[in-house]
């Protein structure tokens, strides 16, 4: 597995892939989905995808692959080796979702949630394989939502192909417990090697799990919150961790699609309070409206400044 | 908004020394006036494409573009000397840079001709045409 091309720009998503096996071109396969880093609030998430013929799912089954959360990261950094020593008949692909794609994602204008970007990126995964060429009869799929609707949804978009979702499918079928590893060894190896492309000097790389409940991640995100900038590109932005410490520690940055509401937030925005209307000087006299501004000057944002 | 009668004097001496500096129009408000690491976190990361420029602030995502200053026109960054005790004291302010472009920033949308800066450039020509001499 070769990050580089993630490396080369850590701020998009990105696909990784390994040759596809000349037999999953000719005998029907199956396909697992898992991902890796979906909790943290640091690096990447990764979704995975392996695939290897029906007839082959036995030889699977005996490198002894299982759910990476229960493997130590040597453990699964020797299982990828043993899956790329079997890449005569098993093949795998990764989309990498940087954390900048992420909290740009999350935070959109119009809110694309996590939920609705994991989907489409395993969609998006399987529709490689497809274009591949390879024979797919079966998709496995690992879940933390409700399953159901996400079978149906897969069902739909891949008629002719058996569609199973389930919470926990990496520990019962072997070809999600190999692509849950490739995702995972992929997601390890990036958040090890992370390249600031921040120039904030010899960063501390103590970051812990990454995940929001452990200490060291904590004492990271303390570390590095610039008041201004807030975070560099490694953190998701949109996590409520993230949100809240820069809330308390870092400037307000108001955007003009915030939801705010309240009395100070209409006064920044120069809307009138609705208290307003019941004060004495309600109508709004104070100013002339003979003087009222061209719309040359107010589409322009143009005003004659009288004050500092 | 009261209207007072202070004035306030810019020091135009101060240009000579004043230095061009980059300067971002933000689609955002930063409560925040001072300095920032700007190159470290803003410049260091920005990505220069075909003319649109992206970055993203606080995990929003921003494109941007450069724009030049109206011909025969430059930006000024200016610096309040010393504060006022009074909203009737006279202030003084020096020009701390200049500019002559600056690169302005969309919330996600790519920059386009109507952008409202874009457009406030018109206002020198058209000023011009109004208020300038009439040539017979």
């Amino acid at each position: 597995m070769d990050i580089g091309p993630f490396e080369a720009d850590n701020s998009v998503s990105c696909r990784l892939a390994s040759q596809i096996p000349d037999v999953c071109r000719v005998e029907d396969c199956c396909l697992g989905i898992d991902e890796a880093g979906r909790g943290p609030v640091l690096g990447p998430m990764v979704y995975g995808i392996c695939f290897c013929p029906l007839s082959k799912t036995n030889a699977l089954k005996e490198l002894k692959v299982a759910d990476s959360k229960t493997l130590s990261e040597v453990e699964r950094e020797n299982l990828f080796q043993k899956l790329d020593e079997a890449k005569g008949y098993v093949g795998w692909a990764l989309q990498i979702l940087s954390p900048n794609t992420i909290s740009t994602s999350m935070l959109q204008r119009t809110k694309y949630n996590l939920n609705a970007l994991s989907h489409d990126t395993a969609i998006g995964l399987v529709q490689y394989a497809l274009d591949s060429g390879v024979q797919l009869k079966e998709i496995f799929v690992d879940t933390v939502g409700p399953a159901e609707k996400y079978e149906q949804k897969l069902s739909q978009r891949f008629p002719g192909i058996n569609v199973t979702v389930r919470p926990k499918a990496d520990s019962l079928f072997p070809v999600v417990s190999a692509a849950s590893i490739c995702a995972k060894v992929c997601r390890d190896r990036i958040v090890k090697g992370w390249n600031f492309s921040e120039d904030l000097g010899e960063v501390d790389t103590d970051y812990g799990s990454g995940y929001p409940n452990d200490p060291k991640t904590k004492a990271w995100l303390l570390k590095y919150l610039d008041p201004v900038f807030g975070y560099s590109q490694f953190v998701r932005f949109s996590w409520s961790t993230a949100q809240t410490l820069m809330d308390s520690k870092a400037v307000a940055v108001h955007w003009d699609d915030d939801e705010e509401d309240g009395e100070k937030a209409a006064h920044r925005q120069n809307n009138k309070s609705m208290l307003s209307y019941f004060s004495a000087s309600a109508g709004g006299n104070d100013e002339n409206p003979a003087h009222q501004t061209h719309r040359f000057f107010t589409e322009r944002r143009l005003r004659s400044l009288k004050t500092l | 908004m009261s209207c007072n009668t202070s004035v306030t004097h810019v020091r135009v001496s101060s240009v000579s020394q004043a230095q061009g500096v980059p300067v971002h129009l933000m689609p955002c408000e930063i409560e925040h006036n001072g300095p920032a690491e700007v190159s470290q976190y803003f410049t260091a990361t920005t990505k220069d494409h075909k003319h649109e420029k992206t970055v993203s602030f606080r995990g929003r995502g921003l494109k941007g573009q450069e724009i030049r200053c109206p011909e025969g026109y430059t930006g000024l960054v200016l610096k309040e000397i010393s504060k006022p005790g009074s909203d009737q004291e006279d202030r003084t302010v020096k020009v701390s840079s200049v500019f002559d472009k600056l690169t302005y920033w969309n919330l996600e949308t790519p920059p386009n001709s109507d952008d409202t800066v874009v457009l406030a450039m018109d206002w020198p020509k058209m000023a011009e045409a109004i208020h300038g001499p009439v040539e017979d």
